[in-house]
């Protein structure tokens, strides 16, 4: 049996196919153009994973475009999901610390269930978001970020947790001469300092999982590290724990409803491109 | 108005000031007041149907910008910008309180650019203690010479005795109301439920009671009632005057069964005594029964003991009701209820009661984060 879990982000669309192991991943944007094209990237992944869509036993929706995917037949939020996911790959998390291009949430887990989980305000402070407006501002790619405020002696103190403000107080330091490693490094900062206080909310436990695109950037993941004062665990693909956690939820639905002898709830099962405008 | 039950609540609640200006038409004398804290009482038995003034999530606040600044209250930022857009224009008087901090200084700026005929600031004391009750029945006798030199009438004893007695009779309408959402699912939705309060805070008190005893019999009756769904929810917080977010937490696997909120249980769950000074179980009622975080209760030896003091009564309510969980709700800028939250969620840790704390914009729209918060906790919950 397939079980396939799409996790549409608000800047990147994963989606996983696995029976007992991964058969296919594929990792695409979901920006304006593509938010249509959710239905491309499945089938990109089902020749990958060569099946055909049928073969799917069961199909799990997350993420916030989670709600207009067609050929779902469950959506389920990815809060649940990553949890679930976190735990296939590291038992011993009890927390997890997701920083995703808009939001960026903590979660508890116990017995591979969720517990307590926070989330970020309806602000891009602390999210993948806010790096993307600085890398702009510095005229730097995204991935280079994280690697230059390694080199940092001095890292300086961003003060300004709003986006908007935050970007002012890093134009000013450029032409206050201050170099840009350490303005990286301050920023690094202040977005760890703003997430792990968020998470400290439900007191954070070890071990710490830190998933999302920003788990790949070396920067965060350090200044992450120093706030804790131990170091997280990271996925070797930290973007895929949602799908994951949503294809092996999808398939415990399954597996539950066979041993009740219950019938399997789908969905439309429509191979069609996902409406963000119904 | 021609429509009953829960119909009529429905059409209350989609049109109030329709109904407050068909009661003027009919020669009613309106008196507006903030809060739940004024003693309704007293209006009525000067022969004033008391309507409670209260913000919309839906209108868009662009007069008020123009005297205060947007880092404060929404709902009386709103309820200033209706005042100065002549939609309050049917109170003969109002009735304003200290209630919140922020209340009291709405008051002073609602009187000043809307200008009622009859104006009365109610102090109310902001802990509830012994020396209190004195000075709450001091207010409300000052409250009392102010409403007869306005009238030119004098409050008779017995008719306060009359409009207690009246007043508790629809509190206990409520109270039945409530119970109907104790089985499993409630025979009532929460968004249902908040319409009639509602409409309860916007016509007269014999009408409401006559609305709530037709709804009763309709809901008792009814086999349109809501779903068996995952979560039973018990909803605390800062008042709501629209069902916007009740409908979006209803949208998904839960129903709202119970809450303790202002234009809800707070406003109308606690009888008056009947004492030979009516005016001594009114001062009790007001300042003691009626639990909002805007009084503080003495503090005791232990943390844990001053949350039973304060929160006790919403256990009782979570146990009665039978609730797996607890939102807890904050308009954006709300510091009397966003200061009570430490306390209360921990308070609920202790119970083994799972809560989770939602901060809105008081506006209809922009929904979808909260509604993401909600079902996660619907799923962490079931």
């Amino acid at each position: 049996m397939y079980f396939a879990g799409i996790d549409i982000g608000s800047t990147m669309t994963k989606i996983v196919i696995m029976d007992d192991e991964i058969n296919a991943q594929v990792i695409g944007p979901t920006g304006a153009e593509h938010r249509h094209l959710a239905n491309k990237v499945m089938e990109e992944a089902l020749s990958k994973a060569g099946i055909a869509f049928d073969e799917l036993t069961y199909v799990v929706a997350t993420g916030y475009g989670r709600i207009n995917v067609p050929f779902a037949d469950k959506q389920i939020t990815e809060i649940t999901c990553h949890a679930k996911g976190v735990s296939s790959i590291f038992p011993s998390a009890r927390t997890v610390i997701d920083i995703g291009g808009q939001d960026a949430k903590g979660i508890k887990i116990a017995g591979g269930k969720v517990v307590n989980f926070v989330m970020n305000d309806k602000c891009a402070a602390g999210t993948g978001r806010f790096l993307e407006v600085i890398a702009d501002a510095l005229g730097l790619k995204l991935k280079e970020m994280g690697e230059l405020s390694l080199h940092s002696k001095e890292k300086v103190r961003i003060s300004s947790t709003c986006t908007i403000f935050a970007e002012q107080e890093v134009v000013s330091k450029i032409a206050d001469g201050v170099p840009i490693e350490d303005i990286l490094a301050g920023l690094h900062e202040a977005i760890a300092s703003r997430v792990f206080h968020m998470a400290e909310k439900m007191k954070i436990e070890k071990d710490v999982a830190m998933t999302g695109g920003v788990a790949k950037n070396v920067g965060m993941v350090k200044a992450l590290e120093d706030q804790l004062g131990f170091p997280v665990l990271i996925a070797r693909e930290p973007l895929l724990t949602g799908a994951i956690g949503a294809a092996i939820l999808g398939k415990e639905l399954v597996i539950k409803a066979l041993e009740k002898g219950e019938a399997i709830e789908k969905g439309a099962r429509l191979l069609e491109a996902a409406s963000f405008f119904k | 108005m021609s429509s009953k039950g829960l119909a009529k609540a429905e059409d209350i609640y989609a049109n109030r000031a329709g109904r407050v200006r068909e009661l003027k038409a009919e020669g009613k004398k309106i008196m507006g007041y903030v809060c739940a804290y004024p003693p309704l009482e007293m209006v009525t038995a000067m022969d004033y149907a008391p309507i409670r003034v209260i913000g919309s999530m839906d209108q868009p606040i662009t007069k008020a910008d123009t005297q205060v600044a947007s880092i404060i209250c929404p709902m009386l930022r709103s309820m200033l910008d209706l005042g100065m857009k002549g939609k309050a224009d049917f109170f003969e008087g109002f009735i304003g309180a200290h209630t919140c901090d922020c209340t009291e200084k709405f008051c002073h700026l609602y009187q000043y650019n809307v200008q009622f005929p009859y104006y009365h600031f109610l102090d109310v004391p902001h802990i509830a203690h012994k020396a209190s009750f004195g000075f709450m029945k001091a207010g409300f006798q000052l409250f009392q010479k102010t409403l007869e030199a306005h009238t030119g009438r004098k409050l008779d004893p017995d008719r306060l005795k009359e409009e207690v007695k009246k007043h508790n009779a629809q509190r206990a309408l409520v109270r039945e109301l409530y119970a109907l959402r104790k089985q499993d699912p409630p025979l009532l939705s929460g968004s249902e439920n908040l319409q009639i309060m509602l409409s309860l805070l916007s016509i007269p008190i014999e009408e409401g009671s006559g609305m709530l005893k037709d709804i009763i019999a309709e809901v008792k009756a009814r086999k349109d009632g809501p779903k068996k769904k995952a979560a039973r929810l018990l909803l605390w917080g800062s008042p709501l005057t629209e069902t916007s977010i009740i409908d979006m937490i209803e949208s998904l696997n839960a129903n709202v069964v119970m809450d303790d909120i202002c234009t809800g249980t707070r406003h109308f769950w606690h009888d008056v005594e009947m004492t030979s000074d009516p005016l001594d179980g009114l001062a009790k009622r007001y300042l003691d029964d009626l639990k909002c975080p805007r009084t503080f209760r003495e503090t005791t030896s232990s943390f844990e003991e001053d949350q039973e003091v304060r929160f006790g009564y919403i256990k009782d309510y979570a146990k009665e009701w039978n609730v797996n969980g607890v939102i807890l709700q904050s308009m954006k800028y709300c510091d009397t209820h966003g200061y009570e939250v430490p306390a209360i969620k921990a308070y609920f840790d202790r119970l083994g009661i799972p809560s989770l704390y939602l901060e809105h914009e008081y506006t209809m729209v922009a929904l979808a984060p909260l509604k993401t918060r909600v079902e996660a906790f619907i799923e962490m919950i079931s």
